[in-house]
């Protein structure tokens, strides 16, 4: 068995033979470099979720102290546990797991608005008939887009982090629900549940802010 | 006629266009009918797009700097100093 400097020592040799056959490394190459203590390795690996983990941050917390906090966190512990990352799911599955972990705690002492059940967003015909859902027009022609950015970001910051989590990764960040299940340790019917809570609690917030505007 | 509520909660993955057919055809006969959920269905089609609309925000370029000199000190803390040094295997310079 080789010893740890040893070992950095071969990994150091298997880099340099890999750079000088231009032989760019996958992501398991990557980790194993990483493993034995290759920092360039390490950020390579993290190179494309610097600014999807700092994104997430900031529109969960709706700051960019927290945001730059989270993601610091977020490396921090990752290389601390990079020994212990067995590729069973991808580095990027892997390092969005402990972003979960870290907005948790975070977040665990703040109190958020509670969002309602998903039933009652439903249209309610049971008093005149019409529950009268506001019909948009463009909102662009109501708000400045940045008004618009602004009223959605500013709704979501407020939203407890168990909705609007699953809901930026899945529209903003384009993941696809079965890996959000997996980063967050959740079924897929508990992820799609709480996205369209959030859609939901949002649309309405949109729709409010809409007819506020009206003459 | 089923009441809206039963519909609501397969009404993300409709508007996704991820709901089974069946689903799907049973949303669309109840959306003939029902002006409420044809608006909801198409607000909440809206409400996707605005989102996307938003500028995608990256770390700022101090931001990175800091982050980048905090991971190098806890890299050090973590595999020492030799992890980084470009001594060659066999010893030579």
């Amino acid at each position: 068995m080789l010893a740890g400097s040893q070992l950095r020592v071969d990994i150091r040799f298997a880099k340099r033979v890999l750079i000088a056959y231009n032989h760019p490394m996958n992501e398991k190459e990557l980790v194993i470099h990483a493993r034995g203590g290759d920092r360039d390795a390490f950020n390579e690996l993290i190179s494309n979720y610097i600014d999807k983990i700092y994104r997430l941050g900031f529109k969960v917390s709706g700051n960019e102290e927290d945001a730059q906090d989270i993601l610091q966190e977020t490396f921090l512990k990752a290389i601390d546990k990079i020994e212990s990352f067995r590729s069973e799911a991808s580095f990027g599955t892997w390092l969005y797991s402990i972003a979960m972990n870290v907005m948790r705690g975070c977040f665990a002492q703040r109190k958020k608005m509670a969002l309602k059940p998903i039933e009652d967003y439903a249209p309610d015909h049971s008093d005149t008939g019409s529950s009268g859902l506001f019909k948009w027009n463009d909102p662009h022609e109501m708000f400045e887009n940045s008004q618009i950015q602004g009223i959605i970001d500013d709704f979501i910051a407020e939203m407890p982090e168990e909705n609007s989590t699953p809901f930026i990764l899945r529209y903003i960040e384009e993941m696809p629900v079965k890996e959000i299940a997996g980063v967050m340790g959740l079924s897929v019917s508990a992820v799609k549940s709480r996205i369209l809570r959030a859609r939901l609690a949002l649309r309405e917030h949109i729709s409010s802010k809409m007819e506020e505007k009206m003459p | 006629m089923k009441d809206c509520t039963e519909y609501i909660q397969n009404l993300c993955s409709y508007v996704d266009g991820e709901a089974d057919d069946s689903i799907c055809k049973e949303i669309e006969k109840h959306l003939k009918d029902c002006p409420e959920c044809r608006v909801m269905v198409d607000t909440l089609k809206k409400t996707v797009v605005l989102c996307k609309e938003g500028e995608k925000k990256h770390l700022p370029a101090e931001l990175r700097a800091k982050l980048k000199s905090a991971l190098e000190k806890k890299w050090k803390e973590r595999f020492g100093n030799e992890a980084d040094e470009e001594t060659p295997p066999d010893g030579e310079k």
